[in-house]
């Protein structure tokens, strides 16, 4: 098929998510936690494709329900928002880490579900760096510290870190840093070309 | 389709078994003409970029392409290729190089200028999809035995006509003879091919960004624009068309046969099937 594919110009599909490897998030971050120092930022979002079709928009509803419905009993809140690229994002807050978890896959399964697991993007997870041994050359970080992201990409079932250094730059090094860290706990997207930014990500 | 792919490698097939009758000469034009491609193939890309006054950029320079592109390449699960800029009025993109890994793709100021950016993301998608589809790789190969036809053509003329007066050649005369067919059929065949690739293409395009009628609108005014830029920025730009999303000018009755690419209105009838596909419901369709 693949010849084939190759000749006749390409899938006539998108490709669609990878098998899901999304809970490995939940035992990586108590790593992240007690090993090296990263808190979570008590929040977590999925980035996806909102297609204008009345079909979507329903599943959309119905998702959003369903955590709305689950979110009475574990205290979660949840916001939705567009960016400037046309891509939906759905922001969640919770305290607890495996609540972000599970009520992520609830939103990912509900699009797979749906038929429209093409359409999902990534997740993003933040955790707060908290700069104990600040260098000094760098520019004064923020009192909080600086937000290190971990991206998973659904295309890929892969993770990657992800962390702004100002306006649209991003740190290399501290990313290939925590990939060495946490490579043993987390699958990380083995072709850093892929390691694709995500600006302004609202959380 | 099927048709066009048997029709071109028939062709090349008897291209090849007439070089082989015809002895060494022919075959070392074979390894000439091969080593040729191979450098078209793995310096076109730096060439027509400087031919399009293109250049490179970083995502600190372009951060809306650079974010747009990075998004794009995650939905299409492709390697983020380079993308350039070409300072230029004329409306267009283009994709290029050898591979996955190795691609480019460019936009110009004059594209960026005129459409929103759910267009520009739609024509973006189109480029990637080349990308995807190893659209270049595929054609350098395809024009590949058309170059080695069209070579043979011109030494034929160049060189042949001081040897008409022994005649204990004949087959050279046959290699000429068939290598002028296959040049003319394959021309032909490889532009229907070309727009083969434009429709999968858009294709593409419309899947990765779920929006089928965004990259229509990009269309229709993209060729709207075509014809109000300056006309000599148009002819500087066409030999470029075969890359391009849209070709730079369109002219003569037999435009559809020498196309490279399909005719507006078919692109734009096909992404409305896949919007009107797109609006029912995915479950069981």
């Amino acid at each position: 098929m693949g010849f084939l594919d190759s000749i006749f110009g390409g899938k006539s599909k998108l490709s669609g998510p990878a098998p899901d490897r999304l809970f490995a998030m939940t035992t990586a971050q108590v790593h992240l936690e007690t090993a090296l120092g990263l808190k979570h930022r008590q929040t977590a979002g999925i980035v996806f494709q909102a297609l204008g079709t009345a079909d979507f928009s329903a599943i959309m509803a119905e998702a959003e329900q369903l955590l709305r419905g689950t979110a009475e009993e574990t205290g979660t809140l949840l916001h939705s928002s567009d960016d400037e690229f046309g891509y939906r994002w759905l922001v969640l807050e919770d305290p607890d880490f495996e609540d972000l978890v599970v009520s992520l896959n609830t939103v990912s399964s509900e699009l797979q579900d749906g038929g429209y697991g093409d359409r999902l993007l990534a997740c993003v997870f933040a955790f707060e760096e908290r700069d104990d041994r600040a260098q000094p050359a760098e520019p004064a970080a923020s009192p909080k510290g600086r937000t290190v992201y971990l991206i998973y990409n659904f295309k890929r079932g892969a993770f990657y870190p992800f962390v702004p250094a100002g306006e649209k730059s991003r740190d290399t090094e501290r990313e290939l840093r925590l990939k060495a860290q946490i490579g043993s706990e987390l699958p990380i997207e083995a072709d850093t070309a892929r390691w694709f930014p995500l600006w302004e990500i609202p959380l | 389709m099927g048709f066009t792919m048997f029709l071109l490698g028939l062709l090349y097939v008897g291209l090849v078994v007439a070089l082989l009758a015809a002895g060494t000469g022919a075959a070392l034009m074979l390894v000439i003409v091969g080593a040729l491609s191979l450098s078209q193939l793995f310096l076109s890309d730096k060439l027509a970029l400087s031919a399009m006054g293109a250049k490179e950029v970083s995502p600190e320079e372009a951060p809306g392409l650079h974010a747009m592109i990075d998004r794009l390449c995650i939905q299409a699960d492709l390697p983020k290729p380079r993308i350039a800029v070409a300072d230029t009025d004329v409306p267009n993109a283009f994709a290029l190089g050898r591979s996955q890994k190795k691609a480019t793709v460019c936009a110009t100021t004059g594209i960026m200028r005129i459409l929103t950016p759910q267009e520009l993301e739609g024509v973006m998608a189109h480029e990637l999809a080349h990308v995807k589809n190893r659209d270049v790789l595929i054609m350098t190969i395809a024009s590949f035995f058309a170059s080695v036809a069209a070579m043979i053509m011109q030494f034929g003329f160049f060189f042949g006509g001081g040897h008409s007066d022994d005649d204990d050649n004949p087959s050279f005369l046959v290699v000429l003879l068939v290598s002028a067919v296959v040049y003319v059929i394959s021309y032909f065949l490889m532009l229907t091919l070309s727009r083969y690739r434009e429709f999968s293409a858009d294709r593409g395009a419309a899947l990765v960004t779920g929006r089928p009628s965004a990259l229509s609108a990009a269309l229709m005014k993209i060729s709207g624009a075509m014809q109000q830029v300056p006309t000599q920025d148009l002819r500087e730009a066409e030999r470029m068309n075969a890359f391009f999303i849209i070709p730079a000018s369109v002219k003569g009755s037999l435009k559809s046969l020498f196309a490279t690419h399909p005719p507006m209105e078919k692109r734009i009838e096909r992404l409305s099937e896949l919007e009107a596909q797109l609006q029912r419901p995915a479950v069981g369709a």
